[in-house]
């Protein structure tokens, strides 16, 4: 039977969604599951790691592990990976993720794939397929190592309901600290907003929106609708939005159940970030704009006018 | 400071891509430099110009890589050197950091700067791959890099929780986001005389390695096919009276695609 290790996504001291999403996968494919848990002072997520799916838990839980450090991290990685004889390891599509998988493929001189959306397995043979070349083309991998290190695309899987694990902790020795890349402070984003990588609702706004008042009215649709509320690089770069909001392929990749494009054109590189969505409305003033070729409903229409009547009529069905 | 980035040829992204038999038709593709390496380039001359180091791009496979390091000169580069050779035809991630890592060692380097993915695959694995095989520090999606003094810098990383404050120690890797900097347009001046500087081109040989030191007996991973991607398709598009259109696709989102 082969063993997959997941490593647990957690933010904030919560474990996220996608744990789940990536074990019942494993499960799904017959496969032996472990997870492996990197932080300080979660030992309360025992229970939530094996009801997310796994068997086995390995939990690294040190005050040094507060703040992500990719050295440290992989190092525990790669301990876990070794005592449960791991044939794949799976992180989730997260930053922490994208900085320690090379690492820990090189490490264990296995195979490395990022961005994967599909994987296979027949008999010793692992075939894995991932997008390529901002989205444009699917390439089907073949993996000659014994081992594979992958980084699972945000949506890839769904999460079975009715998981269930067993709880059999095993807790990893604390990895030496990085003492040539130190950590010096985290400049936590704004609290309090909704996580775009798991929210159910991302609303991103575009250069449509104009000016701040415009990017407060869409912030206010999105903060009724306790949506994840995104960006298109044309805000990011006219500095009206943050960076850590740009959705697209050179920033975050988000599939929620529904994500509105709200004033933006649909530039190749934003698309290759949202198309995974499950279902996309598009509002944009030129009915040529290319985001109506990806959207399932658009509205042709000046996003000050329509931002305030998507906000009543959403508002109205809701109640 | 001595400061190596590095640059590679991509398909250009806008272009549409055709597919024959799970392979990707070469006809009528067009090449450009990867945007986040030309971040990357953008940001060593930025060092060069404030805080004074010299500035080398390594460029490996692709074919004929002049035109794109020519660019790089005229934005301010001023060493070129290109590694080709037949062994790097289908080279992936960690074969180009066993390169990089030659290359690295050639020529005593305090900072390798590359982008932190290429748009052709979006691997995102080279640079941290080249700084795990030289056992040095790296950092990854990096927004701004200060030079400290001789032996350290200080980068600002996007993370997941926030923005993540790293001091580092020299050598190491960074790879850069394109929220770094605006690469510059380069003067005509630095096209003229980018025209007469000479690019160092090696192969594997010359570079003091061998394809079997690179490339090991067989690839780890290998892509074995190209398919089409699952595109999306047009839906319903509503134009007209704007209270009309949105309460009707408000009524579309609850009812037929329940996702209200």
């Amino acid at each position: 039977m082969a063993k997959v290790l997941v490593i647990a996504d957690i933010k904030q001291g919560v474990l996220k969604g996608s744990t789940t999403e990536l074990l019942s996968k494993a499960r799904a494919m017959g496969a032996e599951t472990a997870v492996v848990a990197i932080g300080s002072n979660i030992e309360s997520l025992t229970a939530d790691l094996a009801a997310a799916g796994s068997d086995t838990q390995y939990i690294a839980d040190d005050p040094g592990l507060e703040l992500f450090s990719a050295g440290p991290y992989a190092s525990c990685v790669v301990d876990a990976a070794k005592q449960f004889e791991a044939d794949m390891i799976w992180f989730g599509f997260s930053e922490s993720g994208k900085a320690s998988a090379p690492r820990v493929a090189a490490q264990l001189e296995a195979a490395c794939a990022t961005e994967i959306i599909e994987v296979e397995m027949e008999g010793d043979t692992i075939q894995v397929v991932r997008p390529a070349i901002a989205n444009k083309v699917l390439q089907r991998i073949q993996v000659n190592t014994r081992q594979l290190v992958a980084v699972i695309r945000a949506g890839a899987f769904e999460a079975d309901p009715d998981i269930t694990g067993t709880e059999n902790v095993v807790a990893l020795a604390a990895p030496p600290a990085d003492v040539k890349a130190v950590i010096k402070e985290l400049v936590l984003d704004a609290s309090g907003e909704v996580d775009l990588a798991d929210a159910d609702i991302v609303i991103s706004v575009g250069r449509g929106a104009k000016d701040q008042a415009g990017v407060d009215l869409v912030k206010e649709l999105a903060a009724e609708l306790e949506a994840g509320f995104g960006s298109s690089r044309a805000m990011v770069d006219s500095g009206l939005m943050a960076h850590n909001k740009q959705v697209g392929q050179t920033g975050k990749i988000v599939a929620p159940t529904l994500y509105m494009a709200m004033g933006i054109s649909g530039a190749i590189q934003h698309l290759a970030g949202m198309s995974g969505s499950k279902t996309i409305l598009a509002v944009n003033k030129d009915p040529e704009a290319p985001i109506f070729n990806v959207a399932d409903y658009g509205i042709v229409g000046d996003l000050f006018e329509v931002t305030p009547i998507l906000r009543e009529e959403i508002k109205k069905i809701r109640s | 400071m001595k400061i190596l980035t590095t640059v590679k040829k991509v398909v250009d992204v806008e272009l549409n891509i055709h597919l024959e038999n799970g392979a990707i038709v070469e006809k009528g593709l067009q090449y450009v430099i990867n945007a986040w390496d030309e971040n990357a380039v953008e940001a060593a001359v930025q060092l060069k110009e404030n805080n004074g180091a010299e500035t080398t791009l390594v460029s490996v496979g692709g074919g004929d890589n002049t035109d794109m390091i020519r660019k790089c000169y005229a934005m301010g580069i001023e060493n070129g050197i290109h590694i080709e050779d037949p062994a790097l035809v289908d080279a992936g991630s960690s074969v180009f950091a066993k390169v990089l890592q030659k290359v690295f060692e050639n020529g005593d380097y305090d900072l390798v700067i590359t982008g932190k993915q290429a748009q052709d695959t979006d691997s995102g694995q080279t640079g941290i791959m080249l700084a795990e095989a030289l056992s040095i520090p790296c950092v990854s999606n990096v927004i701004s890099i200060e030079v400290i003094d001789d032996q350290n810098i200080k980068v600002s990383r996007l993370g997941d929780a926030g923005t993540e404050i790293v001091e580092i120690e020299l050598p190491a890797v960074v790879t850069v986001s394109d929220s770094i900097n605006e690469p510059r347009l380069p003067a005509m001046r630095g096209i003229m005389m980018a025209k007469k500087k000479k690019i160092q081109v090696m192969d594997l040989a010359a570079l003091g390695t061998s394809a079997e030191e690179v490339c090991g007996s067989t690839p780890k991973s290998k892509i074995i096919e190209f398919m089409a991607s699952q595109s999306r398709q047009a839906g319903q598009k509503f134009e007209g009276d704007a209270a009309e259109i949105t309460a009707k696709v408000v009524d579309l989102l609850a009812n037929e695609a329940k996702v209200l």
